[in-house]
């Protein structure tokens, strides 16, 4: 996996997801009101708009749909994973063949570092 | 993943979205300003390399300068003009996000916008003689279409096969410009150069090679932003009067 790869510049509304990222926790936005969860986080339910909060996800998931980017320097993987929690997020697969991929498989998130010092979850296949 | 995920949910394959920008060459040789002229094969897209997959480069749009204008009046000036008018009949715009993380790939914002503006025309698919879909990929394509009706969720990839998509030889003849996989994709302004040739079909004025006998009725839809995330979607639905 490229280490190149540049992050998401936290604000205010997001600090909380890339700080929890940091401790090796994946979270996602629910809903005290209307219960239901979402992803990515905000502040404001995008069901109800009543105030969200976030939850710790199970991080665990399968791959909804996948892409190879082959235009780079090294190919990686982009990818929309679909939590547990019934959300589904966009982010990468990593530490496996390209071949290896498909839809349906299960994952398992891991958190990788960048260059800039922050912390991105990412997924690799379950064993 | 858009194309991906259609595959797995619908067997889509690689050579039914090749057929797309094979149909979009054909009409292209016939336009002497498109970037690009050359007539290609399923094989030439399939032989070409992969940019995203499942997408080869040949299933991604060319990236020009452009632009285009419509001008629009009342039907006072109109009747006053001497050339062939075009009357729009229904028009319908939507949005569609990622829904709080309730992604479905597998459709796009055409699915609301093309109901609305056929409603609004008091027209179905069927009556529609010439299509211009915006085309930043091959995928686009397919999904829009069928997101329109003209064929049934899941089945876009039968509908474009076999020449479809061409003037003179299928049934549902598409950007016979050569859409902007072929003629041009002026940043973000696709939409309007797909509505030009839409109305030169209409008004009879197309390319002679690639002239829609009888069009009466036509159809512009476009989609900005990402098919994958977040985009907006308009439906327009067009009339030759007189």
């Amino acid at each position: 996996m490229s280490t190149s790869l540049r992050g998401a510049q936290p604000i205010p509304e997001t600090e909380a997801f890339w700080n929890c990222a940091k401790e090796g926790v994946l979270v996602i936005g629910t809903c005290p009101s209307c219960h239901k969860n979402h992803y990515y986080p905000r502040a404001v339910c995008p069901f109800c708009s009543n105030n969200a909060e976030l939850k710790v996800a199970s991080g665990r998931g399968q791959i909804y749909s996948f892409s190879v980017m082959r235009r780079v320097p090294v190919p990686y993987i982009i990818a929309y994973v679909a939590l547990e929690e019934g959300v589904t997020m966009m982010t990468n697969i990593t530490d496996c063949p390209i071949d290896a991929v498909a839809i349906g498989k299960k994952v398992e998130v891991v958190f990788k570092p960048i260059e800039n010092g922050q912390v991105v979850p990412m997924f690799r296949l379950s064993a | 993943m858009c194309a991906m995920r259609h595959m797995y949910e619908y067997g889509t394959t690689s050579d039914q979205l090749a057929w797309i920008k094979v149909s979009a060459s054909y009409h292209a040789q016939y336009n002497t300003h498109a970037l690009l002229q050359e007539v290609v094969s399923v094989k030439d897209v399939l032989d070409s390399p992969v940019i995203a997959d499942p997408l080869h480069r040949l299933d991604c749009c060319v990236i020009t300068d452009g632009g285009g204008a419509l001008i629009v009046v009342n039907p006072d000036v109109a009747n006053s003009l001497k050339r062939p008018k075009v009357k729009i009949l229904g028009a319908a715009s939507a949005v569609k996000h990622q829904m709080g993380g309730r992604v479905d790939l597998t459709y796009s914002a055409a699915a609301l916008s093309g109901p609305r503006a056929f409603a609004e025309a008091g027209l179905k698919p069927a009556d529609v003689k010439y299509v211009s879909i915006y085309d930043s990929f091959t995928i686009t394509v397919l999904i829009e279409l069928e997101d329109l009706g003209f064929c049934e969720k899941g089945r876009g990839g039968v509908l474009v096969s076999d020449g479809n998509l061409m003037s003179g030889v299928g049934t549902l003849p598409c950007n016979t410009d050569g859409g902007s996989l072929c003629n041009n994709h002026p940043a973000n302004r696709g939409g309007i150069t797909r509505t030009i040739e839409a109305v030169r079909q209409l008004r009879g004025e197309a390319n002679p090679a690639v002239q829609v006998k009888n069009c009466d009725v036509a159809l512009v839809q476009a989609i900005g932003g990402s098919l994958g995330t977040r985009h907006g979607s308009a439906t327009l639905i067009l009339e030759r009067e007189g």
